[in-house]
């Protein structure tokens, strides 16, 4: 008898060890449980006087951590001028980019400002605040090269390279080869964008169109020439992601993202971080 | 010169982690250590039920990438309990490395001759009494050196905590290559510290070793 309840116990102390970790104990405050039901998201936020962002702190210039540990960019800049507005502070968090999508759907953080951009599959799982900043793309050509551009199309007729897959891959193909501005065999793909700079820089092509800011990395490295950084060959831009029907606190960041479009905040920003 | 202030700059900032991956791992075994010598205890002397539990728990979990571990504590059970991010980590790899412990565990307890767990029976010792003080003791010498193996292994295993956000050494080592583009550096500093907890760690165990030899 004594020994059978032993062994109940031993077991019973087994389950308890395996459970620990999967145990339910709902508890008085759940900060991370409001996520689902999103309505008061921004009231609960101004009542914890703090809104928690998530960002991937490794891509200089938008958010990077700077040598004595602080967030440095122009997301973190950004985000901590929208928390003033607000008037509650900003918690950042550091996470790996692909982490950040299932923490803003759970509740661990309230929002994720990682220069993301709000494609289709990203914006099934959040919402998403209209975009802070445009994507831009731009034109690089050797440093000798005596073109001149003023509008995306003047690179007709001309060889041009781009990354295979890309938004601007499709652009070209679109606005130049489909209307007979570019022969198609003046357009070069290529697997990744440095190959087509080098390719650039060699003389071989003359002209590369891809992302602007590293293309400008690139430029400097390779010694190209950017020619024209424009809005118009590219698609949609970077958007702060908030949990899923949290319409009040997306309503307000829209309120102040235009607010700060609008009276230039977001543009002496962005110079500030040496963005285009 | 620049580049060695590049290296003290970058040291500094990674230095900072050695504290989390410390602590991740000390949790991480030590919860491992409770899992292991508990299931392993089921799976030798418990009665059937118990042995497969024990069994199903080693089999599943070892079957599962500690990462895929980790994500589940953090955004599936942290709905309902919250759980800092560092917690949730080393819970998950404790939880991982118990499986592991528990196989290391049981092959020392079946080490220990049954002819012992017989004798203690039959001078009216319980079960629980004569693990304790007759089993235990043998066994947990004999696990040492694999369980020291699983130590170092755990502190490895400690880098995948920062899928969800912890600033442990491999973190930092990534932000400073960000910041600094030069991955090469940082990567160089976190081998350099991860090398020395390494040693640190076998020779703490190995003096353990020593210390509770059994003198045949």
């Amino acid at each position: 008898m004594k020994k059978q309840i032993r062994m109940w116990m031993l077991l019973i102390a087994a389950l308890l060890a395996l459970s620990a970790c999967t145990a339910v104990q709902p508890t008085g405050q759940q900060p991370g449980a409001a996520s689902a039901e999103g309505s008061g998201k921004l009231a609960q936020i101004k009542a914890a006087g703090k809104i928690v962002v998530g960002t991937s702190a490794d891509y200089p210039p938008y958010e990077s951590i700077d040598a004595d540990g602080n967030f440095v960019g122009f997301d973190m800049d950004l985000i901590r001028a929208i928390g003033e507005r607000l008037g509650v502070e900003v918690e950042i968090v550091d996470m790996p980019f692909d982490s950040l999508i299932a923490a803003v759907q759970e509740g661990k953080i309230d929002a994720v400002i990682a220069a993301m951009q709000a494609t289709a599959e990203r914006d099934e799982k959040v919402d998403f605040t209209i975009p802070y900043r445009m994507t831009k793309d731009a034109f690089a050509a050797a440093q000798d090269s005596t073109l001149v551009m003023e509008k995306p199309e003047d690179a007709a007729g001309h060889s041009i390279g781009v990354q295979t897959g890309t938004v601007q891959e499709r652009w070209v193909q679109d606005n130049l080869v489909a209307t007979g501005l570019t022969p198609a065999d003046l357009v070069f793909s290529y697997e990744r964008a440095d190959q087509a700079a080098l390719d650039v820089a060699n003389g071989r092509i003359e002209l590369l169109l891809m992302d602007a800011e590293p293309a400008m990395e690139l430029a400097k490295q390779t010694g190209l020439k950017i020619l024209l950084i424009t809005e118009s060959t590219a698609e949609g831009g970077k958007s702060i992601a908030i949990p899923e029907g949290a319409d009040d606190l997306k309503a307000e960041l829209d309120r102040i993202i235009q607010e700060m479009l609008d009276d230039g905040t977001i543009q002496k920003i962005q110079e500030a971080h040496g963005l285009p | 010169m620049e580049f060695f202030q590049n290296l003290v700059t970058t040291f500094n900032f990674i230095l900072q982690g050695v504290w989390v991956t410390i602590g991740v791992t000390a949790v991480a075994l030590a919860v491992g250590l409770v899992f292991g010598v508990t299931m392993a205890m089921a799976r030798v002397y418990g009665n059937p039920f118990l042995q497969t539990v024990a069994a199903i728990y080693s089999v599943i979990v070892r079957a599962v990438p500690v990462v895929v571990i980790i994500f589940i504590l953090f955004f599936v059970i942290a709905r309902f309990v919250n759980l800092s991010p560092f917690w949730a980590g080393s819970l998950a790899l404790g939880f991982a490395s118990g499986a592991y412990q528990s196989e290391i565990f049981r092959g020392a307890f079946r080490a220990v001759p049954p002819g012992q767990m017989i004798a203690a029976r039959a001078i009216g010792m319980s079960k629980l009494q004569a693990i304790q003080s007759i089993i235990l003791p043998q066994a947990a010498r004999l696990a040492l050196p694999a369980w020291g193996n699983e130590a170092t292994l755990v502190l490895k295993d400690s880098t995948l905590v920062f899928v969800v956000g912890v600033p442990e050494i491999l973190r930092r080592a990534q932000q400073v290559s960000a910041r600094t583009l030069e991955p090469f550096l940082a990567f160089s500093v976190a081998m350099l510290l991860y090398l020395v907890l390494t040693l640190l760690t076998t020779q703490i165990l190995q003096w353990f070793e020593r210390r509770y030899r059994l003198q045949m």
